[in-house]
């Protein structure tokens, strides 16, 4: 299985990581006692860790951005005021994601946006349901001598230099920002709470009710939509990026 | 090397084509492909550099995605809710 990213800075790691452990484990408990200990490092490291995430979550409920923050920061209050009575048969992460959908729920119903997630982006508006994520000109037929393999100009190049390399990173960085926002509804926020967020896939599935099967479909073309545009990056700037 | 036909142990050996491999590639990142499947996406990536880097390019795009900055709660914010913390919570180390 491969985790989902870690993107919290070293030394929050171990609370964060322990808060995703099964309620009753150790790793669990060691941190509970931490917390109820008044081990302010502790919860810092929660708040940090989450609260980008929760964030995210609670705009799936509510409209503006100010709302939101204040379903975050009543969700905190709750914890902070709870966390004696928690008795960890979930893990600490997945209680305090309740408690945040909770009071997104009641407040999302208040504010007239009370439409649940998938049914307002339901199944059927998804405008690629079963398409290929790449275009099929690029690989070559059935009466080939290797049939579905790419062409001679279809084929991936390595991207040079490398997406994480300094020199570009900032650049394809904002392509893909634009590119995220222009995804299809459903793809975007599962591609958002799975790769910026770093939630897992069951994570994801229980936060917008979705099965597992969708939940990768909606994934896999998301992601794949945004290789497409930064090949596309790539191959248009390559005079560019090839110049030493 | 392997065709559609070959078969090792009376099992037929499973073929990857590059057309298929790029609408499996999120389960196998996922690692949720069965492992036959699996198995034959690795054959196949150990002879064909344009699906490796294809794979890469999956690889790239994730990890960029994990960079894009993220809001998040106002300082202000974050610190009302470590001090209402330290408040209710006191402990050793906790004690403002």
């Amino acid at each position: 299985m491969q985790k989902p990213a870690d993107r919290t800075t070293p030394g929050v790691v171990s609370s964060v990581v322990a808060a995703g452990h099964p309620g009753g484990s150790e790793p669990q408990s060691d941190l509970l006692e931490r917390l109820r200990a008044g081990d302010r490092e502790s919860f810092a490291d929660l708040v940090d860790g989450w609260s980008p995430a929760l964030l995210r979550v609670a705009l799936l409920y509510v409209s503006t951005r100010a709302s939101a923050e204040e379903i975050v920061q009543d969700t905190w209050l709750a914890v902070i005021s709870q966390l004696d009575r928690f008795e960890g048969r979930s893990s600490l992460k997945t209680w305090v994601f309740r408690i945040l959908e909770n009071l997104a729920r009641t407040r999302g119903r208040r504010e007239a946006r009370s439409v649940p997630w998938s049914s307002a982006f339901p199944e059927p508006r998804e405008p690629d349901g079963g398409r290929p994520t790449v275009d099929p000109r690029r690989f070559r037929g059935p009466e080939d001598r290797w049939p579905g393999g790419w062409t001679l100009v279809g084929r991936p190049t390595r991207w040079q230099p490398p997406p994480d390399d300094a020199a570009v990173s900032a650049d394809l960085r904002r392509h893909l920002s634009h590119a995220l926002a222009e995804l299809p509804e459903r793809q975007r926020t599962v591609v958002e709470l799975r790769d910026v967020h770093g939630l897992s896939s069951d994570e994801v599935c229980e936060r917008l009710a979705l099965t597992a099967a969708n939940q990768r479909v909606l994934l896999h073309r998301g992601r794949a939509r945004l290789r497409t545009r930064l090949e596309a990056v790539y191959r248009d700037k390559e005079t560019d990026y090839d110049r030493p | 090397m392997t065709g559609p036909e070959a078969s090792v142990g009376g099992d037929p050996v499973l073929v990857v084509a590059c057309k298929e491999f790029v609408e499996l590639v999120t389960e196998h990142l996922d690692g949720t492909l069965p492992t036959r499947l699996d198995q034959a996406i690795a054959a196949h990536l150990e002879l064909c550099e344009p699906c490796v880097h294809y794979l890469e390019q999956m690889r790239g795009t994730v990890s960029l995605l994990g960079t894009l900055p993220r809001e998040t709660l106002s300082p202000a914010v974050r610190n009302q809710l470590l001090d209402v913390y330290a408040r209710l919570h006191r402990g050793p180390s906790g004690a403002p």
